[in-house]
C-alpha cells in the first residue's frame, strides 16, 4: 500500500475515535460512561486525536525529513506498521462504530443483576470506605444537610440509605426516619413471597461504566405495588428500616407514596 | 449476540475505551516525538553505566515521568528502537504504572480508613522490587529472545543506518561537542532537515504508533468488556474464595487480569473488595498494572508471544508468593 494512502486511512481511523470522544462529550452522554474527573481528560483526548488525525490527513502527501541519514539504500521506515494497514483500520473502526450503534448508555437488567442489583446490603468495610466520601452525619447534620419535603419527609440520596446498612452509627440515625428518595424501580425477585415488594436502585460508578455497580434498596408496599413503569425513575417516600433477612441486614423502605419522576442529569453519588 | 448483550458489550467497551484512549494518545505523542527528536542512545546517557544500577534507576523513572500502563507501552517500544537496552525498558514498563505519584495518590485516597500508608507503600515497594527483579533476570537474555522480530529487524536497520549526529556533527541540532572522523564510506546525502518537516515526521510517527497500539488496545478492551458484562457468576465464586490465604490473592490477580483496570484508578475497586485480605488486595494492585488482558495484546506490539507468556507466569507466581508472605508475616505480626 502506498504510504500516502496508508496515512489517509490511519488518519480516518484516528478521526473516528476523535469524533466518538468529542460527540459523547459534546452531547453530554459522556456522563453515563465516565465519572466527572475523567470527562475533561476524554475531551482533551478527543481534541488531541482530532489534531493528530487532521494534521496527518492534511500533510499526507507532504515529504518529511526525520533528521536521520537515509543514504546507503537502506529502507528507513518510520511508518511501517505491524499489521496490514487495512486490517488495522478495520480493527480500529469496526468495534467502535458498532458499539456506537448498539449502545443505549446503560446496562441491561441481566447485567445489572450481575453487578449487585439483587445483592444484600453492603459490608461494614464497604460502608466505612464510602462513609469517607459522604458528609459527616449526626441527627442535627442530617436535618441540616437534607431538605424536608412539604409533607415532612427528609430527602435522601439512595446511596446514603444503602451504605447506612453496613454502618451501625449511620443506621441508628436513619432507622425509623421518614425519608424521600429517588431511583429506578424494578420488580423484586428475591424474598418477595406476597408480591408486595419492589426494588429501587441507582448505579454507582467509580471511574467508568465498566466498573459500575447497582446500589439497591427494597421497597415494601404492604399490598400489591402500584403500576409504575418498569425500570423508570420514581420518587418514593416512607419509613426507613434495616431488618435482618436471610442472615444479612437489608435497607428497606416502608412506602407511603410512590410517583413517577424525571430522570436526573446523571447518577450522581451525592444527592441531586 | 442478543440485543441486550450487544447493548451491554457496547456500553462497557466504550466506557473503557473513552477512559484509556487519551492516555494512549499521550504515550504515542511522546513516542512519536522521541522517534524524531531524541537521538539514539540518549536514554542510556541518563542512566548509570553499571547495568545493575541502571536497572535500579529505570525502576524509579516513573516517579519523574509518570505514565499508566497503556501509555508506557508505546513509549518503551520507541525507546527500545532508539537503543535503550531491553532490560532497562521492561523494568521501566513494569514499574512506571505503579511507581508514580498519580497512582500513589489514588491508592492513598482510595484506602482511607483501611491503612492507606501501608497499602500505598506496600504497592509501590512491591511494584518496584518485582520490576527490578524482572529487569535483572532478563538482562541475561538476548534481545532477540524477548523482542518481536519486526522490532529487532528495525533496531538492526537503525544500527546499520548512520545516524545524523554520527555523520554530520553540527548539522542536526544534537551532539556538537564530539570529534570524529568524517571519512565515511557511504553516501553522505543528509540535508539539514527543516523544522516543519520534522514536525510532520513526528506527527506521522505518533499516528502510526497510535494505530499500532490502538489495535491491540481495542482487542483487549473488547475481551475485557465481554468478561465484564458476564463476570458476576465468577464474582459469587470469588467471594467464596476470599477467606482462603493461598487462593484469595490468586483469585484477585485473575480478576485484575480480566478487568484490565487503569493503574491510576484500580485502587478504588480494590478498596471495595471488602471480604478479601490486605495481601490479596496488594496482589490485585501489583499484578493488574503489570499484566492484564489489554496489556496481553499491547505487549504483542513489542514482545515475543513466548516471552509474554513466560513474563505473565513469572509475575503471577512471584507476586502471589510475596503477597501471601506479606499477609502471613507482615500483617499478622
Amino acid at each position: 500500500m502506498k504510504p500516502e494512502l496508508r496515512r489517509i486511512l490511519f488518519s480516518l481511523a484516528v478521526l473516528l475515535w476523535a469524533a466518538a470522544l468529542l460527540y459523547f462529550y459534546g452531547s453530554g452522554r459522556i456522563a453515563k460512561y465516565l465519572v466527572a474527573d475523567f470527562r475533561p481528560i476524554a475531551l482533551f483526548g478527543g481534541l488531541g486525536l482530532a489534531v493528530l488525525g487532521t494534521f496527518n490527513l492534511l500533510t499526507a502527501r507532504q515529504t518529511a525529513s526525520c533528521g536521520h541519514d537515509h543514504a546507503g539504500g537502506e529502507e528507513h521506515d518510520h511508518e511501517g506498521g505491524d499489521m496490514n494497514p487495512l486490517f488495522s483500520l478495520i480493527l480500529m473502526v469496526a468495534p467502535v462504530g458498532l458499539s456506537m450503534l448498539w449502545t443505549i448508555d446503560e446496562f441491561s437488567q441481566a447485567t445489572l443483576a450481575r453487578k449487585g442489583l439483587y445483592d444484600g446490603g453492603p459490608s461494614r468495610e464497604e460502608s466505612k470506605f464510602f462513609a469517607t466520601m459522604l458528609p459527616p452525619l449526626t441527627l442535627e447534620e442530617i436535618e441540616k444537610g437534607h431538605r424536608r419535603t412539604s409533607d415532612g419527609y427528609l430527602e435522601f440520596n439512595l446511596m446514603e440509605l444503602f451504605f447506612a446498612t453496613g454502618d451501625r452509627e449511620l443506621q441508628g440515625l436513619i432507622n425509623g426516619l421518614a425519608i424521600e428518595t429517588e431511583g429506578r424501580i424494578v420488580a423484586e425477585k428475591v424474598n418477595n413471597p406476597n408480591g408486595t415488594r419492589m426494588r429501587l436502585y441507582r448505579v454507582f460508578m467509580t471511574c467508568c461504566a465498566a466498573d459500575s455497580r447497582a446500589i439497591p434498596i427494597i421497597l415494601e408496599f404492604g399490598k400489591e405495588p402500584p403500576l409504575l413503569p418498569e425500570n423508570g425513575w420514581v420518587t418514593v417516600a416512607g419509613k426507613m428500616s434495616f431488618p435482618e433477612e436471610n442472615g444479612t441486614l437489608q435497607p428497606l423502605l416502608q412506602v407511603d407514596r410512590a410517583t413517577v419522576a424525571e430522570e436526573p442529569i446523571e447518577d450522581k453519588f451525592l444527592r441531586n | 449476540m442478543s440485543s441486550d448483550a450487544q447493548q451491554d458489550f457496547a456500553y462497557a467497551f466504550l466506557s473503557i475505551l473513552f477512559e484509556g484512549a487519551p492516555f494512549i494518545l499521550l504515550g504515542t505523542i511522546i513516542s512519536g516525538f522521541i522517534d524524531i527528536y531524541l537521538p539514539a542512545g540518549t536514554m542510556d546517557r541518563f542512566l548509570p553505566k553499571n547495568r545493575n544500577l541502571a536497572i535500579l534507576a529505570a525502576g524509579l523513572m516513573g516517579a519523574v515521568f509518570p505514565v499508566c500502563e497503556c501509555a508506557v507501552v508505546p513509549v518503551i517500544r520507541r525507546l527500545v528502537s532508539k537503543g535503550l537496552p531491553v532490560s532497562y525498558a521492561i523494568t521501566y514498563m513494569l514499574a512506571a504504572p505503579i511507581v508514580n505519584p498519580i497512582t500513589a495518590i489514588s491508592t492513598w485516597k482510595a484506602f482511607q480508613g483501611q491503612g492507606p500508608w501501608m497499602m500505598t507503600g506496600g504497592r509501590v515497594l512491591l511494584g518496584y522490587l518485582v520490576a527490578v527483579g524482572v529487569g535483572l533476570v532478563i538482562a541475561r537474555f538476548s534481545m532477540r529472545s524477548i523482542l518481536r522480530k519486526s522490532l529487532v529487524d528495525k533496531i538492526d536497520k537503525e544500527s546499520l543506518t548512520p545516524k545524523a549526529e554520527e555523520t554530520c556533527s553540527g548539522c542536526c541540532g544534537h551532539h556538537h561537542d564530539h570529534d570524529h572522523d568524517h571519512d565515511h564510506d557511504h553516501d553522505h546525502t543528509h540535508d539539514h532537515p527543516k523544522e516543519d518537516g520534522r514536525l510532520v515526521a513526528a506527527m506521522r510517527s505518533a499516528q502510526k504508533d497510535f494505530v499500532d497500539v490502538g489495535v491491540y488496545f481495542t482487542i483487549g478492551v473488547a475481551i475485557t468488556a465481554l468478561f465484564n458484562t458476564g463476570i458476576a457468576p465468577g464474582a459469587v465464586w470469588l467471594d467464596g474464595l476470599a477467606g482462603n490465604t493461598f487462593i484469595a490473592p490468586a483469585a484477585l490477580m485473575a480478576l485484575a487480569f480480566i478487568l484490565s483496570l487503569c493503574s491510576t484508578s484500580d485502587a478504588f475497586i480494590a478498596a471495595t473488595l471488602a471480604k478479601f485480605t490486605w495481601g490479596a488486595k496488594l496482589a490485585f494492585l501489583t499484578f493488574g498494572p503489570m499484566f492484564d488482558v489489554k496489556l496481553l495484546f499491547l505487549y504483542q506490539s513489542v514482545l515475543r508471544k513466548k516471552f509474554i507468556i513466560y513474563l505473565g507466569v513469572a509475575l503471577f507466581v512471584v507476586i502471589w508468593l510475596v503477597s501471601i508472605a506479606a499477609q502471613k508475616w507482615l500483617i499478622a505480626s
